[in-house]
């Protein structure tokens, strides 16, 4: 009896303890991780902040806008085609995707399940193209195109994507390898042909790694700033938003106000696109080095 | 003998098989490819648009003046210190923030969504945000703050640095550095996901400590993640041009080989010197990436054997 009455209290103290230094750790943990997100998220909100500023204000490093001026963002498609731009980089992205798609997975295919001599010649060939800077081949590529009299046009930057995207290719070969052999085996067994098989097995079961690459693609694009400027710098109708956003503040003084509006613009559809597809984009990454 | 006779044919069938499939990755190589070997064709070459009638063979000239002009020498040693420095110090902020990002605590997803967000702006409004919304020396970011700090103790004239002017270099890293981390941030956080949590309770159970479990354990599973990440975020970096060419326009020693090859190519219409300064980035290239991944794996190896 007495030994009991003795050792409840002590636990009960110890018990207390442990709670305020768990409380600690809480304290401690979410503050941390509160201080870095707005390290992190702060410069971003002080764009956001800013584009609602009056043109003076922007000028000055006040936070927080005296006045809301929402109708800046009404002003950036007056004082620029937007939406010409908008156009553009969405025709840009979309096509690049697709084209990246089409001729990206049959050589995906290829390299992951077709055994032929040189296959992994092909593989080391298909890594070296992916780490290859596009500035180091835009000579003979933009002579070329010049030749065409192409340049000043989008075809330069989407054309390429027809005939296979190394990163999409490595990225995709790393999802096939995943898929058991057995289903190929089976699939040929009832006289499938190596396209069928892609279309029709391989491809259903991998729509993340397309989802992913899609993605990968597509921001790519989107972000894109060396290419377009190559390109399409001297022809402002052919503009992406990239371009625009790099040359807002030279056309027309010094606004910051609506060249941070046009920032918002921009950034817009890629966050919204990564909502939506946080997942595959994860595991796009993560799948790149780790499985195969 | 039968499968020798049997072996013929089905090598046949094969092929027929995989004719439809192979053209695509052919040509793929091929496209690839063909605009390298023509850089190294032209790299040879004397080749100025201003000057057309002068092209002919240069033999080794452009390379030798790839590697003594003091400019393009400038531009190769900072290509590699900002690849390495932003690669380094993204992976170790990056881990940083997924070992934190790995312990549960309410408002956990909606802290990742905010860490993700540098990665998702677009490069070039990065580059003008860090320029103007940031490093401003008159309404920049920081030196408003330094301002405020100033005036919470009494202080009547802040210090007001010029940011990129007085360091140009670390200017364009921070900036760099701040988009690439969540990108590290998202692939080791995945490595830390999928650690065999078994383990790690048995060792607890044994009485290691949080720095032990750290050390022995998740570190040598991370390496696989840590090498990606490096790879990526070298491949990416070493050709990067928006940060360079907005936030300096390459000034102040912080051209880098791209960038160089975009004036050489499109101010000095080089042609033949810009494509040796190219072939030049890819031997720079692949040399980082292979020392890189030497170090950094040769570190862990030592790190699970100690």
């Amino acid at each position: 009896m007495t030994a009991l009455t003795q050792v409840a209290p002590a636990t009960a103290v110890r018990r207390r303890g442990a709670g305020r230094r768990q409380v600690l750790h809480w304290i401690a943990v979410h503050s941390f991780g509160l201080a870095l997100g707005l390290v992190f998220t702060l410069p971003i909100v002080f764009v956001v902040l800013t584009a609602f500023m009056s043109d003076q204000q922007a000028l000055t490093s006040d936070l927080w806008p005296r006045d809301w001026h929402p109708e800046n963002f009404l002003t950036v498609f007056q004082k620029a085609p937007m939406l010409e731009y908008f156009a553009n980089s969405m025709l840009y992205s979309l096509l690049a995707t697709a084209f990246m798609l089409v001729s990206s997975v049959p050589a995906a295919y290829a390299l992951s399940r077709l055994r032929w001599r040189g296959s992994n010649f092909a593989f080391m060939i298909v890594i070296a193209a992916m780490m290859l800077p596009p500035q180091v081949v835009a000579v003979p590529i933009y002579s070329m195109w010049a030749n065409l009299g192409l340049t000043g046009t989008l075809w330069p930057l989407v054309v390429p994507y027809l005939l296979g995207d190394a990163f999409s290719i490595f990225l995709l070969r790393q999802f096939f390898v995943t898929v058991p052999q057995d289903y190929f085996d089976a699939a040929r067994m009832d006289g499938c042909s190596e396209i069928q098989i892609l279309y029709r097995v391989l491809v259903p079961m991998t729509k993340p790694g397309l989802a992913a690459a899609g993605l990968f693609t597509f921001l790519y694009t989107w972000n894109d700033y060396f290419g377009p400027l190559l390109y399409v710098g001297e022809k402002q109708d052919s503009w992406t938003l990239s371009l625009a956003l790099a040359s807002f503040r030279g056309m027309h003084q010094t606004q910051w106000n609506l060249t941070m509006a046009a920032t918002v613009l921009v950034l817009v559809p890629v966050i919204v696109l990564f909502l939506f597809a946080q997942k595959s984009f994860v595991r796009g990454i993560t799948f790149t080095g780790v499985k195969g | 003998m039968t499968t020798q006779a049997l072996a013929a044919p089905r090598r046949m069938a094969d092929w027929a098989r995989r004719a439809p499939l192979l053209p695509a990755l052919l040509f793929m190589i091929v496209v690839t490819q063909l605009p390298f070997v023509a850089t190294l064709v032209i790299s040879f070459l004397q080749w100025n648009a201003l000057d057309p009638k002068s092209r002919g063979f240069a033999g080794l000239d452009n390379y030798a003046t790839v590697i003594v002009d003091p400019d393009l020498r400038s531009s190769v040693l900072s290509t590699i210190v900002l690849t390495v420095s932003v690669v380094l110090v993204s992976l170790v902020l990056g881990l940083g923030l997924a070992l934190l990002l790995d312990k549960k605590f309410r408002g956990r997803g909606a802290v990742r969504t905010m860490l993700i967000a540098p990665f998702l702006v677009v490069p070039v409004a990065a580059a003008l945000l860090w320029k103007h919304v940031l490093f401003n020396p008159e309404y920049g970011l920081f030196n408003g703050v330094l301002t405020w700090i100033w005036g919470l103790f009494g202080g009547a004239t802040p210090p007001q640095p010029d940011w990129i002017s007085s360091m140009p270099k670390i200017a364009i890293e921070a900036s760099l550095v701040w988009q690439w981390t969540p990108f590290m941030m998202l692939i080791l956080l995945a490595g830390l996901q999928s650690r065999p949590m078994d383990a790690i309770e048995a060792a607890k159970m044994d009485g290691a400590t949080g720095w032990q479990v750290f050390r022995y354990l998740t570190l040598p599973h991370l390496r696989q993640y840590l090498e990606l990440g490096g790879l990526l975020g070298s491949i990416y970096i070493v050709q990067n041009f928006d940060a360079v060419f907005t936030i300096t326009s390459g000034g102040l020693g912080t051209a880098n080989l791209p960038y160089t090859i975009y004036q050489t190519f499109f101010q000095a219409h080089d042609y033949g010197q810009a494509s040796a300064a190219g072939v030049v980035v890819v031997i720079a290239s692949i040399i980082i990436a292979t020392f890189a991944l030497r170090v950094v794996s040769s570190l862990l190896r030592n790190e699970v054997q100690s």
